[in-house]
C-alpha cells in the first residue's frame, strides 16, 4: 500500500507545481483501499477541503494508473507521529513511588514467616523459559515432581543476572506448595559461613549442624563465594554428605563450575557435579523480547513492540540489566507522559551501554594484553599460530573492538593480521568462549582493570 | 472589484488577519490575504494551514469580486496612510490599485483560485459555548503558561477543553506543572478537544476592547472562535490528553495560607540565589505560623526569608522558582492557599476564595 501511494505521488508531483505538491501532499498517506473505498491520511483538517476540491481528480487518476480500484475517495486526519498504542494510564510520579515503596514493604513482609530464606515473589510462572534456559528449567520441574532422586545435587551455574536465584527460589517455593511440611532452607554460601561462625562462637556448633540435618531441601546460592577456610568447608562438606545420604534434595548455584573456583576442595568439587551441571546462558534476541513481553504483561502495561525490540537489541549484558533498563524506561515514560517508543525515538533515553567511553589507546590495550600473557607486543602481533599466542591476539582484537569501538580493518592493522575477516573471526571466537569459559572471563576482567587502572 | 472604505477600519482589519500570513513558507499564496467583496461587504481571509483568520467590513461603495494580495505589504501600506482618508481599492486581473487622496500604489496580487479552500464549522453538529471576553482572556492566560513547546508530545502543546460533571474546564500541562480553570458550570453539552496553544494566543491577540463575548464552536477536528466580526478557525490537536485529574493529589495534609505579594517578593529574592542550582528553592511551612523560602548557592551565598502564614502541619518541599513565580502570577487573589504533603507529592496552589483555578507543580528532587 505504501509503495502504491509512493508511485501515485510521483505521478502527481509531475502534474502540479512543486510548491503545491510539497504543501498539500507532503504528509499524506494511503490508509485504506478496501473495495475501492480509498482513505487518504492528511495532516489536519485544513488539508481535507483543499485536497477534495482541487486535487480529487488528479489523485483518482494517479491511483487508477497504479492499479487501484477507486470508487470513493475520503480524507482523514492522521497525525504521522501518533502511535497506535493505547495511551498508558497516567499515574503521577509520586503514586508510582508510593507503589514501589508498597511493593518493597510487601515483599519484605511476605518474605519470611518460616524463616526459610525463600521469597514468594519468585515462582516458575514468572520465570520466562527460552532456548537459553530450557534444559535447566526442565530439570527444575523434575526436581519439583520428585525431589532428592535423579537430579541430586542440582548444580546450576551461569553469569550474573541470568536468573539463577530466581530459578532455585522458584523450586523451593513450588516444593513448599506441593509439600507444606517440607523443611526447606535457602541461604547464600557467605551467610552460611557467618551463621556457622556465630554458632561456633556461641558454643552452639552442634545445634547448627542438627538444624541442617533435619532439612528436606537445602538451597545454596552464590557458591563461588566459598572461602578457603578448611573448617567451614569441612562443615559444609559434612552437611552436604549427610543430606545426600538421606536422599534430601540439594541445590547449588554458582557463577562458574566448581573446578574453576580456586578455593574449592577437590572432593567437594567432584561431588557437586555428580548429577551433572546445568547452565543458564545469555538470552538470545528472541528470548530477550519474550522476557520483556512477559514482564510487561505481568505489570499490566502496554508497550510498543518496537520499544521492546530496541531494548532487547541494545542490552547485551544480562537479564537483570535488561529488566532494569526496561523499568527505567517505564518509569521515565510515566513521569514524562510519553510512550516508551516516543522516549526512545526522541533520544530521551539511551540504552546502549556498549559505547561507554573510557580513555585509553589502542597501543595501551595491545601492550597490556601482551604483558598479561607474558609476551612482548612484537611476539603477540607476529604471524605465529602457536595456540596461546593466537588466543592472546584474539583477546586483543576483542578488547579493541569492545572497548574502543575500532573498525575491524583498523584492528587488523593494530595487531598485524592480514585482513578484517580474521579479526571478525577472532572476536566471534572470544565472544563464544566467554559464554562458557569463566577463567577467560576473569582474565579479561583483570586485563581491563590493568588497562584502566 | 471595487472597495471604498475608511483607513482606520481597513487598517484594523488588515492587522487582525495579516499576523498569521507568514513569510518563508513553501506555498507563496499563504503570504497573501484574500479579499472578497460580496453584497457591500469585504471579507479578508488569511491562513497558515493550521488556522485561518477571517474578518469583514461593511463598505459603502463596492463592486463584487475577489483577489489575493501580499498581506504584510498591504497592511503596512494602509497603516502608514493618514487617518481619516477614504481608501479606494480596485483590481484588474491581478493588478491591485490602492488609492487614498494623493497616495496611490499598484500591488501585484495573484488570482484567488490558488488560495486554499478552508474548512468550515458544521453548525448543526457543533458544540457551542459562549464566554465573556474578559473571563476568557484571563482564563486562557492562566492555563497557557503551563503548555509545553515540545513538539514530540503534541497533546501537551495545546489547551485541553473538556467537560465533566456538567462543567467546562480548560487544562494544560508540560509534565512538570499543570493548570486547570473551570469555565462554565451547568452545561449540558460535552466536549473533549485540544486547541493548539499558538491558535489560542492568536485569539487572545485579536480580542479588541469592544468585544464582549466570545463564541467557541467545536467540531470533530475543528474549532472556531468568534470575536465580534473576527472569526478564527483552527485545527484541533489529534492526540489524547492525559487523564489529568489523577495528577492532582487528593490527600495533601500540609496547608499554608499566605499573602500572595509577600510570597512573590521572597520567592524572587530566593530565585536570585537559586540561579546556579537550576532554580531550586526550598519552601517550608513551620511553627509558629511561618512560611519560609530558602535557597543556597554554594559559591554566592544563601538566602532565607520568612513571611507570616496560617499553617496546618509542617513540612518542606523543593520547587523550581520560575514555576512558582509563574503560578503566583497566574493566581489573582490577595490570599492564597498552598497545600503539599511531602517532598515527592505535587504542591497545589489556589486562590483562598475562588476555587475555580488550580495550579500544581511537581517538586524537584532534593
Amino acid at each position: 500500500m505504501y509503495d502504491v501511494w509512493k508511485n501515485a505521488l510521483a505521478e502527481i508531483e509531475q502534474q502540479i507545481s512543486p510548491a503545491n505538491f510539497s504543501t498539500w501532499f507532503q504528509d499524506t498517506s494511503l490508509l485504506s483501499t478496501d473495495s475501492g473505498a480509498i482513505i487518504i491520511g492528511v495532516k489536519n483538517t485544513f488539508y481535507v477541503k483543499q485536497l477534495r476540491s482541487r486535487y480529487l481528480d488528479i489523485i483518482t487518476i494517479a491511483l487508477k494508473n497504479n492499479g487501484v480500484t477507486v470508487n470513493t475517495v475520503d480524507f482523514e486526519v492522521n497525525t504521522p507521529t501518533k502511535t497506535k498504542v493505547k495511551p498508558r494510564e497516567v499515574t503521577s510520579a509520586n503514586n508510582l513511588i508510593k507503589e514501589k515503596i508498597r511493593t518493597i514493604k510487601n515483599t519484605s513482609k511476605s518474605q519470611n514467616p518460616l524463616n526459610n530464606g525463600l521469597n514468594s515473589k519468585y515462582t516458575l510462572d514468572n520465570f520466562v523459559v527460552g532456548s537459553n534456559n530450557d534444559l535447566a528449567v526442565s530439570v527444575a520441574k523434575n526436581i519439583i515432581a520428585s525431589p532428592g532422586t535423579k537430579y541430586n545435587p542440582f548444580f546450576l551455574y551461569g553469569g550474573p543476572g541470568l536468573g539463577k536465584t530466581h530459578l532455585v527460589q522458584a523450586i523451593g517455593n513450588e516444593l513448599l506448595r506441593n509439600n507444606p511440611n517440607f523443611k526447606i532452607y535457602y541461604t547464600p554460601i557467605n551467610h552460611f559461613y557467618s551463621d556457622f561462625i556465630e554458632a561456633i562462637q556461641n558454643g552452639k556448633g552442634k545445634e547448627f549442624y542438627q538444624r541442617f540435618q533435619k532439612l528436606d531441601c537445602l538451597i545454596i546460592d552464590d557458591f563461588q563465594l566459598i572461602v578457603n577456610k578448611e573448617k567451614s568447608q569441612e562443615e559444609f562438606f559434612n552437611i552436604f554428605n549427610d543430606l545426600y545420604q538421606l536422599n534430601k534434595q540439594i541445590i547449588v548455584t554458582s557463577d562458574r563450575l566448581p573446578r574453576q573456583i580456586k578455593t574449592v576442595d577437590e572432593r567437594l568439587a567432584s561431588r557437586l557435579t555428580w548429577a551433572g551441571a546445568y547452565d543458564l546462558q545469555l538470552p538470545k534476541f528472541e528470548d530477550k523480547c519474550a522476557i520483556l513481553r512477559a514482564k510487561a504483561e505481568l505489570e499490566g502495561i502496554e508497550i510498543e513492540p518496537e520499544a521492546i525490540e530496541y531494548i532487547a537489541e541494545n542490552v547485551n549484558t544480562n537479564i537483570r540489566d535488561l529488566e532494569g533498563e526496561f523499568s527505567a524506561i517505564l518509569l521515565m515514560s510515566d513521569v514524562r507522559n510519553m510512550t516508551p517508543l516516543e522516549l526512545i525515538q526522541n533520544g530521551s533515553v539511551s540504552v546502549s551501554k556498549t559505547s561507554k567511553f573510557r580513555p585509553t589507546t589502542s597501543k595501551q590495550v595491545v601492550d597490556k594484553v601482551a604483558k598479561y600473557y607474558d609476551l612482548t607486543t612484537k611476539e603477540m602481533c607476529s604471524k605465529t599460530r602457536v595456540s596461546h599466542i593466537k588466543t592472546a591476539r584474539q583477546i586483543a582484537m576483542f578488547l579493541l573492538s569492545k572497548e574502543l569501538n575500532l573498525s575491524t580493518n583498523k584492528i587488523a592493522s593494530e595487531v598485524g593480521v592480514k585482513d578484517h575477516t580474521t579479526v571478525m573471526h577472532g572476536i566471534k571466537k572470544i565472544e563464544n568462549d566467554l559464554k562458557l569459559n569463566f577463567i577467560l572471563r576473569d582474565q579479561i576482567e583483570e586485563i581491563k582493570e590493568k588497562i584502566y587502572g | 472589484m471595487i472597495i471604498k472604505v475608511t483607513q482606520e477600519k481597513l487598517s484594523k482589519a488588515l492587522n487582525n488577519v495579516s499576523r498569521i500570513a507568514m513569510n518563508k513558507v513553501t506555498l507563496p499564496i499563504l503570504n497573501n490575504v484574500l479579499l472578497r467583496v460580496e453584497k457591500k461587504k469585504v471579507y479578508l481571509i488569511t491562513t497558515n494551514l493550521d488556522m485561518a483568520v477571517k474578518d469583514y467590513l461593511p463598505v459603502s461603495n463596492s463592486e463584487d469580486g475577489v483577489v489575493t494580495v501580499p498581506a504584510k505589504l498591504l497592511a503596512e501600506f494602509v497603516s502608514n496612510l493618514p487617518k481619516g482618508e477614504t481608501i479606494e481599492i480596485t483590481s484588474e486581473d491581478t493588478k491591485v490599485k490602492i488609492k487614498a487622496g494623493k497616495y496611490s500604489s499598484i500591488i501585484n496580487g495573484s488570482i484567488a483560485d490558488d488560495f486554499p479552500e478552508l474548512p468550515e464549522i458544521n453548525e448543526k453538529q457543533a458544540v457551542i459555548y459562549k464566554i465573556g471576553a474578559d473571563e476568557f482572556k484571563n482564563s486562557m492566560s492562566q492555563v497557557l503558561i503551563a503548555t509545553s513547546s515540545d513538539l514530540t508530545r503534541p497533546a501537551l502543546t495545546g489547551v485541553y477543553f473538556n467537560t465533566s460533571d456538567h462543567t467546562l474546564a480548560v487544562a494544560s500541562t508540560d509534565g512538570y506543572r499543570l493548570a486547570e480553570k473551570k469555565l462554565i458550570d451547568k452545561t449540558e453539552s460535552e466536549v473533549s478537544a485540544i486547541v493548539p496553544a499558538s491558535s489560542l494566543q492568536e485569539v487572545l491577540r485579536s480580542i479588541s476592547d469592544d468585544v464582549e463575548e466570545i463564541e467557541i464552536a467545536f467540531n470533530d477536528d475543528l474549532v472556531r472562535f468568534r470575536l465580534g466580526e473576527v472569526e478564527i478557525i483552527s485545527k484541533l490537536i489529534d492526540a489524547s490528553f492525559p487523564d489529568y485529574q489523577k495528577l492532582i493529589p487528593k490527600d495533601n495534609d500540609i496547608f499554608a495560607s499566605v499573602n500572595r505579594e509577600e510570597l512573590v517578593r521572597i520567592t524572587k529574592l530566593a530565585a536570585l540565589f537559586a540561579r546556579s542550582v537550576g532554580g531550586s528553592i526550598i519552601c517550608e511551612a513551620k511553627d509558629p505560623n511561618t512560611f519560609s523560602v530558602k535557597s543556597i548557592a554554594n559559591e554566592y551565598g544563601e538566602n532565607d526569608s520568612e513571611i507570616e502564614a496560617t499553617i496546618k502541619n509542617t513540612g518542606k518541599v523543593n520547587l523550581n522558582s520560575r514555576f512558582l513565580l509563574d503560578a503566583l502570577g497566574a493566581l489573582e487573589e490577595k490570599e492564597l492557599e498552598l497545600s503539599f504533603s511531602n517532598r515527592v507529592t505535587p504542591i497545589i496552589l489556589k486562590n483562598k476564595k475562588s476555587k475555580l483555578y488550580t495550579h500544581i507543580i511537581m517538586p524537584l528532587n532534593s
